[in-house]
Formats: C-alpha cells, sequence, structure tokens
C-alpha cells in the first residue's frame, strides 16, 4: 500500500464535508431548460464538464501548483478566470472547508503558508489549489492527484444529478462508470496544455452557470 | 507584420490622437467625432483585408488621464488559411485615471483551415472606464459548412493598477479549436453557431447593472448569460456572453447593452456608425 493511499481515499470520500452536494455547477440550468432530463442527456454534459471545466480550471491549476507556479499568483489567476460568480464562489467556499480539514488532518508547511495568504487576503483559496498543496504535501504524484480530483468531482456532480434530475441509483453509477474514459480523456489533455490555455472553458457551460444565477426555483447554490 | 501606436489626450473638452504611428498592415481613417460628447472615434483599417499564416499585427493604444476613445475596425477580421502557422493579434492598452475606451471591432470570420490567436491585455486605473465586445462567427467554408477553421484563441487580461501596485480582475480566456471535437454540440456551443462577449469594467458596474443589462437581452433570439467579475481595488466589472444564430442578432444585442451605458453614463445617443 503506497504511504499516501488511505489519506487520498479520505479526502476524495463524498462524504468529506466540503458541501460539494450543493453545487451542480451549471448542470441545474440545464435541467430546468429541459435539455438534461435523463442518464443519457447528464452523461453528455458530464462528458463536457470534465473536457471544459475540470480540464482547463481546476486540472491546470493542479498541475501549474505541482509544477512550482507560485500560489498567490495561480490563486489570482483562478480568481479572474471563474467568471461565473457562483462557480467562483463555490470553489472558494469548498476550497476553504478543503483548507481547514486539511490543518485538522493533514497540515503541512505549505498547507498553512496557503492559510496564510487568505487569513491576509492575499488569496482567496481555491478548492482544486487548496486539493493539490494537500495531495503534494501527503507526496501523491500529479498523475494520481489528477486522476483522485477529478473523479471525486465527478462523483459528487452524479450524486447530485441522482437526487436532482432524479436518476436511478445504478443509472448514477452507469454514468461513473462512463466518466472513467473522460477523465483518463482529460489527465491526457492537462498534461499538453500551456499555461495560457488556464480559465479557457466553452461558453456555452459558462452560459449556463451565468444563467444559473437568474433561475427561479433552484436546488443548488451554483 | 503591422503596427499601430495611438495615444489619445484631451484638450478642453475633445480627445484627440496626440501620437500617432502606423506601419505595414495596418492604419487607422482620420478622426471622427460622432457627437458633441468630445469622443473621438478612430476606425482601423487593414488594407490588406485579411490576416495570412505568420502574420503579427501589434497595437499599442493609450487613453490618457479624462481622454475617450471609441476604437472600431471598417470592416470584419478575416483569416485566411494559415497552414502550419498561425496569424496574431497582441494589444496592449493602457487607460488613465477617467480615461474612456470602447472597444468595438467588427466580427471575426476565421476560414477554412485558420487559425488565429488575438491578446488584449488591458491596464486601467480604478477611476476608467473600459467597455468591450466581440463577436465570432462560425468562419468560413467553401462547401458554406461551419467550423472548419483549426483554431481561434482570444484571450483578454484586464489589471487594475493602483500606486499600490496593480491586480487582475478579469482574465477572459476563449479557446475554440473544431478539429478536437463537437464544438456545436452540448456544452460547447449549445447548438448556437455565433458568439458574442461584452465585458465592462467601471466603478458604476454593480449587480442591479447586471440584472438590468440581462433583462434587456432577453428580447433577443440569443441565449445569454451575465456574471460580475471578482472586485479589485474597489473596482468590478462584468461578463457578458451570448450565443445565437446571426451576427446581427448579436451585434443588436450587444449595441443594446452598450446604448444603455452611453446614454445612462455620458448623455450620449445610440452609437451609429453608418454616419461616417
Amino acid at each position: 500500500m503506497s504511504s499516501f493511499q488511505l489519506a487520498l481515499q479520505q479526502l476524495t470520500d463524498s462524504a468529506l464535508p466540503t458541501g460539494a452536494f450543493a453545487h451542480s455547477l451549471g448542470f441545474e440550468t440545464y435541467v430546468d431548460a429541459g435539455v438534461v432530463a435523463d442518464e443519457a442527456g447528464f452523461g453528455l454534459w458530464l462528458s463536457a464538464f470534465v473536457a471544459q471545466s475540470l480540464t482547463y480550471s481546476d486540472g491546470l491549476a493542479v498541475r501549474l501548483l505541482y509544477e512550482g507556479v507560485e500560489l498567490g499568483e495561480l490563486d489570482g489567476l483562478l480568481s479572474a478566470s471563474l467568471l461565473p460568480r457562483q462557480v467562483r464562489e463555490a470553489s472558494v467556499k469548498m476550497g476553504g472547508r478543503l483548507l481547514e480539514i486539511g490543518a485538522e488532518v493533514f497540515p503541512s508547511p505549505a498547507l498553512d503558508l496557503y492559510r496564510g495568504l487568505v487569513a491576509a487576503g492575499r488569496a482567496a483559496g481555491h478548492q482544486p489549489l487548496a486539493f493539490a498543496v494537500v495531495a503534494r504535501s501527503l507526496g501523491v504524484p500529479l498523475q494520481e492527484a489528477l486522476a483522485a480530483y477529478l473523479f471525486a468531482t465527478v462523483t459528487s456532480l452524479t450524486q447530485n444529478a441522482v437526487r436532482a434530475i432524479p436518476l436511478g441509483q445504478n443509472a448514477g453509477q452507469r454514468v461513473l462508470r462512463a466518466a472513467h474514459d473522460d477523465v483518463a480523456a482529460a489527465i491526457d489533455t492537462i498534461g499538453r496544455l500551456t499555461p495560457d490555455d488556464l480559465g479557457a472553458v466553452s461558453p456555452g457551460l459558462e452560459i449556463s452557470q451565468m444563467r444559473h444565477e437568474r433561475q427561479r426555483a433552484r436546488m443548488f447554490m451554483s | 507584420m503591422g503596427e499601430l501606436e495611438l495615444r489619445v489626450a484631451v484638450r478642453g473638452q475633445r480627445s484627440f490622437a496626440e501620437h500617432q504611428y502606423h506601419r505595414g498592415a495596418l492604419r487607422v481613417l482620420r478622426p471622427h467625432y460622432l457627437d458633441d460628447s468630445g469622443q473621438v472615434c478612430y476606425v482601423v483599417v487593414n488594407p490588406g483585408g485579411a490576416y495570412l499564416g505568420a502574420d503579427l499585427v501589434l497595437l499599442d493604444i493609450e487613453v490618457q488621464e479624462s481622454a475617450s476613445l471609441l476604437l472600431t475596425t471598417q470592416s470584419a477580421t478575416k483569416v485566411y488559411r494559415t497552414p502550419g502557422s498561425f496569424a496574431e493579434q497582441r494589444m496592449a492598452v493602457r487607460l488613465g485615471e477617467g480615461a474612456r475606451l470602447e472597444l468595438m471591432p467588427d466580427q471575426l470570420i476565421a476560414y477554412r483551415e485558420a487559425s488565429y490567436r488575438q491578446r488584449t491585455s488591458v491596464t486601467l486605473r480604478p477611476s476608467s472606464s473600459l467597455v468591450m465586445t466581440e463577436v465570432v462567427t462560425p468562419g468560413w467554408s467553401p462547401d458554406g459548412a461551419a467550423f472548419r477553421y483549426e483554431e481561434v484563441r482570444l484571450r483578454n487580461d484586464i489589471r487594475v493598477e493602483t500606486d499600490g501596485g496593480s491586480q487582475l480582475l478579469a482574465l477572459d480566456n476563449l479557446l475554440i479549436r473544431p478539429p478536437l471535437g463537437d464544438v456545436g454540440g452540448l456544452g460547447f456551443m449549445d447548438g448556437y453557431s455565433h458568439l458574442g462577449s461584452l465585458v465592462v469594467v467601471d466603478a458604476r458596474v454593480d449587480q442591479e447593472l447586471a440584472d438590468e443589462l440581462h433583462g434587456l437581452t432577453a428580447g433577443f433570439d440569443a441565449l445569454t448569460g451575465i456574471s460580475l467579475t471578482r472586485p479589485a481595488a474597489g473596482v468590478a466589472g462584468l461578463v457578458l456572453r451570448s450565443l445565437s444564430h446571426s451576427t446581427d442578432e448579436l451585434n443588436r444585442l450587444l449595441r443594446s447593452c452598450t446604448d444603455l451605458l452611453r446614454g445612462r453614463w455620458y448623455g450620449q445617443g445610440p452609437l451609429d456608425l453608418r454616419k461616417h
């Protein structure tokens, strides 16, 4: 067993109290519009989300942190490039919880540094960066960290879709299994992006995330 | 290769180009004053008509304290085939205290097998005012099919500068690479063909304005989202993105938003560029 395996499982467990159950990150807009109404529709959305948001934003941010790009600079790039307000706030909200939990159970000097920047108002504290700081301090290699982060996000979104659309429990598991290939492809893509690609999320996803702010009846905060 | 430098200052109420330089594939038409606000309008012209592979165009725009510039183009930006290469436009914009820029180019048309990169870097003060619009078409190909170009990459970064330093307010990054997948589909262009965007940075931007502009867009045949950027140095920005089926519809939608701002903030009438 690798030294970090159990730590990584704890960090990516959907029971980790970061509040992920409260965020659809835009899929609720498609549900409201009737575009996503079943297993197939949600699967399409999830593939797009993995290939766009999780690749060009979260995933690339994790990689750049591992490659030594300065934490404060990366945090500022995420705050500036997450243009839909609810998605930006979701990242900071879940990031803040992850920073707290990390300090309780996986403390490290790098995590203290990030918490210090946030406390001083010099960083917002984004979820992918908080995760990357903890994973890196635990010695998790980049590929494993990316796979764990991406699949944890996919899992919580799928659980939310099972409740919201709703989908059957088995349908949820089929969606998750199908997402394995998307996550593998995303990790491959993330490795080939350039720093200039950060935040290049597709217009359709961004518009749905922005429109969620004005949606009348909603279950989710984003 | 083309280069354009423009430095706009104000004398009395009237803005004018204090410095102007061009070389190669870019020039500007003589300045226009479209109303009595003192705002100067410059029209950028690409006499070659289009960008080709390895073309590099550099624009350096400065609007000094209290001056006001409307910068537009004479016609659509066309990018022809750029085999094994790409055409690139880099624009640096600096806005002084109380300076105002409306940047409203015509639509972008990337032809079959074209790659195009556009990078716009804006540095402004908390008292500056920036309005920029953009329309990206599905391009042009001989068989009429959409999205036959290789790559379109548009990147805007906007920094707010104070005496204490500068902070990145917004990084607006768009990357469309049709060969990689179905860009028309769900989660990308969502079945639409044209993309419009509007960025406004001004101390008067707030949630109420964003909601009002969103209300305005409801009257158009387009799918639109608007959100506030992070705040920086007491300033916020708003970003609007809109998907539709035509350049005209997006132009009308974007113009209704920018005309509202022109009227409310400066007492100007709706923009009518056909006057000249």
